[in-house]
């Protein structure tokens, strides 16, 4: 079994030699103040529902949401979504009915001899 | 495992666009649409470094698109990582202009924020391999993504490559 912290990617922005962009900015679109400023580097994770990255907040003090069922962390939205349907449903699994889906219809046309 | 790829842009200079707007041709990284109904594919890594001359906050974003591209593509440059991968029988669509249907970002399908100033700035984001973002087919809202510049900010001159792996 993997470990969450094994799952984890990596973003790094390098604004040291860079005026970089202002803590105003940053939060706008969901970063943490200090991030668009010298060296920032922080792990992620994919969303297990979505397949969002998720960059994680060093400073967050709440709580991430998690899914037993698929033993994933998942982003705010659709921990919000499962905390209502208490349904899990990947992004694997929907790739997976899509690939299915679309194979389905390929061969829709085709006569298979028994 | 499948074929590994980087989709490689020079330079270019990203206008900020809105989301669900026509993503202009040669103004964003570039687009990432599945080769056929079935096809699947994974973000392994995302490289953007500032090439401006003056201060230049850029707010790129990797997104779903709301309206997949269509027509002839063009721009950027493509390889396989390795040499002896074998071509695809449908090759993912890359590039950063479209002949006829232009495409647009999602409103709410956004996948990554990757701000940075391209004023010397540098960002780069890597996946864990088995926990890649993805996209699969090659309809909306599924089957494309965009790295792109979301509004707000002055965005400037960059260079970029994208990782990414077909199966």
């Amino acid at each position: 079994m993997r470990s969450q912290r094994s799952r984890e990617g990596e973003l790094l922005i390098d604004h040291r030699a860079s005026p970089g962009v202002s803590d105003e900015l940053m939060r706008s679109i969901g970063m943490p103040a200090g991030s668009g400023k010298g060296l920032f580097e922080a792990p992620t994770y994919t969303c297990s529902h979505c397949s969002s990255v998720v960059v994680i907040n060093p400073d967050r003090k709440r709580e991430r949401a998690y899914c037993a069922k698929c033993d994933s962390r998942i982003c705010d939205d659709c921990g919000a979504i499962l905390a209502q349907t208490r349904e899990c449903k990947t992004f694997k699994q929907l790739m997976d009915e899509v690939q299915e889906k679309a194979a389905k219809q390929q061969v829709g046309s085709i006569i298979i001899p028994t | 495992m499948g074929a590994k790829r980087t989709y490689n842009v020079n330079s270019v200079t990203p206008t900020a666009t809105a989301d669900t707007a026509d993503l202009v041709d040669s103004t964003y990284v570039g687009f990432f649409k599945g080769g056929s109904s079935t096809q699947r594919t994974k973000f392994n890594e995302i490289y953007m470094g500032g090439l401006a001359a003056a201060s230049a906050p850029t707010l790129m974003q990797l997104a779903r698109s709301s309206t997949v591209g269509t027509g002839t593509a063009g721009g950027g440059t493509d390889a396989a990582d390795n040499p002896e991968t074998a071509a695809l029988a449908a090759p993912v669509e890359v590039g950063n202009t479209r002949v006829t249907l232009k495409p647009q970002r999602s409103s709410t399908l956004k996948l990554l924020n990757l701000a940075f100033n391209a004023f010397g700035g540098i960002v780069r984001w890597v996946a864990r391999e088995g926990d890649e973002p993805a996209i699969v087919g090659n309809t909306a809202t599924l089957g494309e993504a965009t790295l792109s510049a979301f509004t707000g900010g002055t965005p400037g001159l960059l260079g970029a490559h994208v990782k990414y792996e077909t199966a």
